[in-house]
């Protein structure tokens, strides 16, 4: 379905000196600074998978999905969507992609969102009947004939991430590109927004390849996760297979009847407050049971839990530096 | 072809239901009127008749170069300039649409409505308050149709052209206005440049913007033969070719721009 091939991007960026002076030192002799933003991606996505992209900021998220949307040209390598060349068939290709970013709306600020969709209709030559049937199945997932009459200008944030998605499938394509999606939705629109993705990968087959920032969008959403920091792919696998590649632990909490809790070699004590410790134990060195009988052979324990690593783990891990999303 | 019909019908509908700055140019043309008309009558007081137009004549003339001022109103600096801005014309070059023959469609679009809205409630003003401007010879009209069809054309690149520097990060809010008052003034909408010194008048001569209301306007008083008509559309024509040259080129380099540095 989709191939990227060894996908690199860099940037010129011109350098501002500051000042009058460094300003027109700009304009006569301009001094470039490269940034890769995106270097050697290579990897294959089927028909009908979620696909992840996560990273923190500045990883290359955005310009990975600009370029396999069409909207950029690789500075080397090149994206095949059903075997096409997307820089060589933009135009034949494009017309079988969506794509929305959630920061910057698509819509027709002047317009009402169904005169929007109209327009879309006649640009993308959408054969009535099927226009209606989107219509129908986005009012199911979105509920968006009740925005139909609204001008988008007056629209919420959450209204107008509904109007986009809806614009982004009028044209049925078999790929979606969603670029933060979720950034600054409410609980329930955040919801709505989950459940499109799944029904429209369930119902019309769509491919869907997301970025977030929101772990509940992956933990809900996607069975593949591609990460990727410095422009530079980290992971790309299951989400349990990464975990259990990268954070191959799980953690112990002890609860004990006092403040002296007992250390095992074949673990380590990650943390120890009041009666309260933390082992962290390679799932091949010991099984939780094993380390439960130590322990309490050592010492009275009163409750214990078992905590998995789990995608907060990995990322800390890929992100490196313990970077939070 | 459709696409872009339908494209102006939208905007048809948008201008007449979101836009309700109309009245402005109302007046704000009506005053123009009217002090020049003052202007051209007390100029006209002495003599009949001046670089071989009389006093009626230029009445007419800037009667009809205010109706003109409506067709040549453009928005597409403005819509090149909120689309950078805003980070969507990298996205709006995704559609299976040419963007440019969208901003022109848009354009199209919204002078249509101005017909209704704008340039018969100015006709209109100053057949009341002026005169009627009546054409010299209606045996010209053709010529002043095609004319005036050729001066929106010139007038619409030349604003594309100016709405594309928004894609070196400038802002150009306040270029737009200096441009548009400066193609009125160059262009002989207020003064003819006959009656400008020669040297000016020369300058001015080799420039196209005397082709975008001058030259119909010309047509339509009748100043000139019809040979000289002839002749000075055919510099139009070229002078259309050239920025059309020029607009492709721009362009297709703007459009570049766009898909390697991501808008
Ligand atoms: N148009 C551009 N011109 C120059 N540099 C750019 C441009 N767009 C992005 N960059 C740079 O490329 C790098 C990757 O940016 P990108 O937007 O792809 O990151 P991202 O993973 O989407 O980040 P975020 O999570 O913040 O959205 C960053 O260093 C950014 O500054
Ligand atoms: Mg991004």
């Amino acid at each position: 379905m989709i191939d990227v091939n060894h996908l690199s991007k860099d940037y010129l960026l011109k350098k501002k000196a500051p000042g009058l002076k460094g300003a027109l030192k700009g304009l006569i002799h301009p001094q470039f600074e490269v940034i890769h933003a995106v270097r050697d991606l290579s990897f294959h996505i089927d028909e009908g998978e979620i696909v992840g992209f996560i990273g923190p900021n500045g990883a290359g998220k955005s310009t990975t999905i600009k370029m396999m949307s069409g909207i950029l040209t690789p500075t080397e390598g090149s994206v095949r969507i059903n075997g096409e060349n997307i820089t060589e068939h933009r135009k034949t290709v494009v017309r079988n992609i969506g794509v929305v970013f959630g920061q910057r709306s698509q819509l027709n600020w002047d317009l009402r969102l169904g005169e929007t969709f109209e327009l879309l209709k006649h640009i993308y030559e959408i054969d009535p009947i099927d226009y209606e049937n989107t219509l129908e199945v986005m009012d199911g997932i979105l509920g968006i004939r009740e925005l139909i009459d609204k001008p988008v200008r007056q629209m919420s944030l959450g209204q107008r991430v509904k109007g986009d998605l809806t614009a982004s499938m009028l044209h049925s394509p078999s790929v979606l590109f969603l670029d933060e999606p979720t950034i600054g939705l409410d609980v329930s629109s955040k919801f709505a927004l989950r459940r499109f993705i799944k029904e429209i990968n369930q119902i019309r087959k769509t491919t869907v390849i997301l970025t977030t920032h929101d772990l509940g969008d992956i933990k809900e959403l996607c069975e593949r996760l591609i990460i990727i920091n410095h422009g530079v792919m980290m992971e790309d696998g299951k989400l349990s297979q990464i975990v259990d590649r990268i954070a191959p632990y799980k953690t112990l909490v002890a609860e004990y009847y006092d403040e002296q809790a007992p250390e095992h070699e074949k673990c380590e004590m990650t943390f120890h407050e009041g009666n309260i410790a933390k082992y962290r134990f390679m799932k091949k060195d010991i099984t939780a049971a094993e380390l439960i009988a130590d322990l309490s052979r050592q010492k009275e324990i009163k409750d214990v839990s078992i905590e998995e690593a789990g995608i907060d783990d990995i990322i800390k891990i890929a992100y490196g530096s313990g970077s939070i999303l | 072809m459709k696409k872009y019909l339908y494209i102006i019908k939208t905007q048809i509908i948008k201008s007449m239901t979101y836009e309700f700055n109309v009245y402005g140019n109302i007046v704000m043309q009506t005053i123009i009127m009217i002090t020049s008309s003052y202007f051209w009558k007390a100029l006209y007081r002495n003599q009949n008749s001046a670089a071989g137009v009389n006093a009626e004549d230029m009445l007419t003339y800037i009667i009809m170069s205010s109706v003109l001022s409506v067709l040549l109103i453009t928005n597409v600096e403005r819509r090149i300039e909120q689309s950078v801005g805003k980070g969507t014309v990298a996205t709006d070059m995704m559609k299976p649409v040419n963007l440019f023959g969208v901003y022109f469609a848009e354009d199209i679009g919204s002078i249509l409505a101005l017909v209704f809205q704008n340039m018969l409630p100015i006709l209109l003003i100053g057949s009341l308050l002026i005169k009627v401007p009546v054409m010299k010879d209606s045996g010209d009209l053709p010529l002043f149709l095609l004319s005036v069809l050729l001066s929106f054309l010139i007038n619409w690149l030349i604003a594309a052209l100016f709405g594309m520097i928004a894609f070196t990060a400038v802002n150009i809010s306040a270029l737009i206005q200096v441009k548009k008052h400066l193609i009125r003034l160059l262009s002989g909408s207020i003064i003819p440049i006959w009656f400008f010194p020669e040297s000016v008048s020369k300058v001015l001569s080799a420039l196209p913007f005397i082709y975008i209301y001058q030259l119909p306007l010309s047509i339509y008083i009748g100043r000139g033969s019809r040979a000289e008509h002839l002749a000075q559309l055919q510099i139009q024509f070229v002078w259309l070719l050239i920025l059309a040259g020029v607009f492709v080129a721009v362009q297709r380099q703007v459009t570049r721009k766009v898909m390697v540095q991501g808008g």
